[in-house]
């Protein structure tokens, strides 16, 4: 590590000064453009982004130790931002930092002596994606689809963390530098020493949760939560609820937003965080972020083992769980579940054979005739309480 | 030792345990011998004997290989390793979600032997923790419980729950109060699972496991009655053993498994113990022959309620006071932890989400293949933009594989085997490419390809079952 890292205003935070830990924020786009063409007259997607610019920025102000990255979850695709991925058509740069081999190009203009550098890159870098994103996307692809691809850019940004984490962790992705001499599977390294990289994802959602994307969505925020990797979710319009409950698993922050115009200071008072409550020696997520009030939910009172945060997130009061059954697509709180294929059905099923795995299953007692002795006990205890 | 050579390749990579996936064919193309008395016996004799231990060395200064630039790395073999991991059948297979596991934990005399650092009974310990946690996570809605064997008895540790605090703690404890002593008894503990798995409903599974140390088995009766019994209430057996092969196991594997012998496993050294250990976290495959009834089950779904902080209430669970939990759908009972049983009206509730953990066992994602150069066109890695090695500009370094099939206008191999020459991996389903370290991770931790669902292979990937659809039963 750089020695000059322990020597910036950082440490102060750090009660272990001398390790640093990178710290990665991994911003994921949500581009989809029926929804800004919604959200035009409040919050035009150039603002939305130049404001995400400002805030990655000052996450990359902290530290030289803080990364960012940057994903667009576009209608059809999830591409990287930034950085960004090595041209094909060019000659493979040998780091991908560089991945503005184009800077050459007189459309190109030199970055300002007066900018730092790294927050030019970035600019330059997402600018030039989000605009080679905009110009490939056709009329049909928009017309294809409503929704996003969320759980490709989970999976992007969960691979990247985990190579960068590899990285740290003395080993490397690339071929011929060893990787670390643990051969235990990948995913144990996680939970021994997660502390290698601290990464957070922020997922800026304007759309809603479509239902096919359900199991993707899943695995990806259990391999998040497994790696321990809150994902805070800001949604400016639509209902993600697949996103609220990413949030709950990971015990990330989900910010309902009530006035999008306000976004920067949604993003900085209620997702920032990183440079603000580093305590090594917390290791639950939510203690590594800052917490704030915002929306309308309710605030939770300042609790023991947290007394060094000045800022407290909502605690999502109430998730809903609840879940929606295969057949009609109803909310249901209590359901009917396939043993072998763990499809949840709001009633039985015509002659009890699974509508989706086509397996005769054996009913047991309820529905047959009505559940008396177990609803008579609940009733009695309902009586008495 | 004379004839000892040749033939062992071939005759450890016949008897493949499928189990665990291991596939010799990588570890013996480096590991073992040197090439020139490999080669100089094989033209002799025909005879084959299989090989002791102590003659499978492993010479790591002989996994150093040259590369293009002139460097040294065993990066590849490093990369074949790693992916040997991943080689197992990714056939979408119906499996027994619902477990019910009685775990059986060898405390007698002959675990205080240190030839597992630091010893037997410790790191039996310290591995059946990341055990009970790693089967909770792979299987939230399935219940298990834990027994020792010690003098000549067998001891519960904790009950049959779904609660992985418990047995965790329980374990603890006995780590840091008991020793290990007197005899193992698998008869006294196999009586025990049953009787305890009695009760298990009948659409789950009923497995047992055991890790075993001794040699020996102190048994009050006929263990072959007990093994008759076991079947006949289809509970499957698997053992791992810490010291060598006992005959008595190997039958009861094979008994309670409907004669597949995978399911005994001897740990090797300390990581090979883990691999197995944690192996059993993977929901069995669900055998047609096998007696389980899938049955339609109720479940209640309860949404999370918080009260303030002066209306606490007890929980029905722990009894103890708690602002946060979750109502019983059908009776409001509250309970403060889930995936739970309704104490009072015995209704399963779970979270979704609970359910939903399980689906990557359903439908599990497609094993990579590698890339050869030919077709090695991509620059870097689709998900976390790596750069991968260019394409040679000869062939002619690319020969130093031993044994390996050389590059050139070969098909690309439709199976995966190992590392891959090029330092890709591709999807079959989006045809991006990916590092090994991608590759690794998406196959044991995300279960999702990131090409199929960042709809890199055109346009009709929204669909999120491209792991593929189909379920079979093994028979």
């Amino acid at each position: 590590m750089n020695p000059l890292d322990v020597v910036d205003d950082s440490t102060h935070y750090h009660s272990r000064g001398t390790v640093s830990v990178p710290n990665l924020l991994t911003i994921i786009i949500d581009t989809n453009p029926r929804a800004w063409a919604a959200l035009a007259n409040v919050l035009p997607l150039s603002q939305a982004i130049a404001t995400i610019f400002v805030y990655a920025n000052s996450h990359l102000a902290f530290s030289d130790d803080h990364h960012v990255a940057l994903l667009a979850s576009h209608c059809n695709r999830a591409v990287w931002l930034y950085p960004e991925p090595p041209t094909p058509t060019k000659p493979p740069s040998e780091d991908v930092e560089m991945g503005d081999a184009g800077s050459g190009k007189p459309s190109q203009p030199a970055p300002s002596a007066n900018k730092f550098h790294q927050f030019a890159k970035l600019e330059a870098s997402v600018l030039r994606s989000v605009r080679s994103l905009i110009d490939n996307t056709t009329a049909a692809d928009v017309a294809s689809t409503t929704t996003t691809q969320i759980p490709g850019a989970l999976t992007l940004a969960l691979a990247f963390i985990n190579k960068m984490h590899l990285a740290v962790m003395g080993g490397s992705g690339r071929r011929g530098i060893s990787p670390p001499p643990d051969t235990e599977p990948a995913h144990k390294n996680h939970r021994r020493s997660r502390i290698a990289v601290r990464a957070r994802i922020l997922i800026i959602s304007v759309s809603d949760s479509s239902a096919e994307q359900y199991i993707p969505t899943m695995n990806a925020v259990f391999a998040a939560a497994h790696s321990e990797i809150p994902i805070d979710t800001l949604s400016l319009r639509g209902s993600p609820t697949f996103l609220q409950q990413a949030s709950h698993i990971t015990r990330g922050n989900f910010i309902n937003v009530l006035e999008p115009r306000g976004l920067l200071q949604y993003l900085m008072v209620g997702c920032a965080s990183a440079g603000l409550t580093p305590d090594p020696n917390d290791n639950t997520a939510s203690g590594n972020r800052a917490r704030m009030k915002l929306g309308k939910q309710t605030p939770v009172p300042p609790q023991g083992g947290d007394g060094g945060d000045p800022l407290f997130a909502p605690r999502a009061e109430s998730v809903d769980f609840r879940a929606a059954c295969f057949c009609h697509g109803s909310v249901i709180d209590t359901g009917f579940v396939c043993s072998i294929c763990l499809s949840i059905f709001c009633d039985i099923p015509d002659g009890g054979v699974c509508r989706t795995c086509g397996t005769k299953l054996a009913l047991g007692n309820y529905g047959a005739r009505p559940a008396v002795s177990a609803a008579a006990k609940g009733k009695e205890v309902q009586a008495e309480g | 030792m004379a004839d000892s050579d040749g033939e062992y390749v071939e005759d450890m990579s016949d008897d493949d345990l499928v189990g665990h996936g291991v596939s010799q064919t990588v570890q013996s193309d480096y590991g073992t011998r040197s090439k020139a008395g490999r080669g100089a016996k094989r033209a002799g004799d025909g005879r084959l004997k299989p090989k002791s231990r102590w003659e499978d060395l492993r010479r790591s200064w002989e996994d150093v290989v040259e590369t293009a630039d002139g460097t040294l790395t065993i990066g590849e073999l490093l990369e074949a390793e790693k992916r040997r991991r991943l080689l197992r059948d990714t056939t979408p297979l119906q499996r027994g979600i619902i477990r019910h596991l009685m775990l059986v934990l060898d405390m007698s005399f002959a675990m205080s032997e240190k030839d597992l650092l630091p010893s037997r009974y410790r790191l039996m310990l310290d591995y059946a923790v990341d055990f009970v946690r790693e089967y909770y996570e792979q299987n939230p809605i399935s219940q298990m419980g834990i027994v020792a064997m010690q003098d000549g008895i067998a001891v519960r540790i904790s009950d049959i729950s779904g609660d992985p605090v418990e047995h965790i703690e329980k374990l603890r404890e006995w780590k840091e109060q008991q020793e290990p002593k007197g005899n193992p008894s698998l008869q006294n503990a196999l009586e025990m699972c049953r009787a305890s798995l009695f009760h298990a409903p009948s659409h789950g599974t009923r497995e047992v496991l055991i890790i075993f140390g001794a040699l020996l088995s102190n048994d009050p009766g006929d263990i072959d009655d007990t093994i008759s019994s076991l079947i006949k209430d289809r509970i499957r057996v698997s053992v791992i053993g810490l010291s060598a092969q006992v005959a008595i196991c190997a039958e009861l594997c094979t008994r309670t498994n409907a004669g597949e012998t995978s399911r005994y496993t001897i740990a090797m050294h300390e990581q090979h113990f883990r691999e197995l250990f944690l192996a059993a976290t993977m929901p069995p495959i669900a055998r047609s022959a096998e007696q389980t009834r899938p049955s339609l089950l109720m479940m209640g779904f309860p949404s999370r309620m918080v009260t303030s902080a002066d209306k606490m209430s007890l929980c029905a669970c722990h009894h103890r006071p708690t602002r946060e939990g979750y109502a019983c759908t059908r009776c409001r009972t509250k309970v403060c932890r889930l995936p739970a049983e309704c104490p009072v009206c015995s209704l399963t509730l779970v979270l979704s989400t609970h359910l939903a953990r399980s689906y990557h066992h359903l439908f599990p994602l497609q094993t990579w293949v590698e890339v050869s150069w030919a077709d090695a066109k991509s620059t870097a890695c689709f998900a976390c933009q790596a750069v991968f090695p260019k394409p040679p500009k000869s062939k002619t370094i690319l020969l130093k594989g031993k044994g390996k099939q050389q590059a050139g206008g070969k098909p690309p191999p439709v199976e995966a085997k190992g590392a891959s020459e090029s330092g890709r991996y591709a999807c079959q389903t989006c045809g991006s490419h990916f590092c090994i370290d991608c590759d690794i991770y998406c196959h044991q931790t995300v279960h999702n390809c990131p090409g199929c669902q960042g709809g890199s292979g055109g346009g009709e990937t929204s669909g999120g079952h491209t792991n593929g659809v189909a379920m079979e039963i093994d028979s």
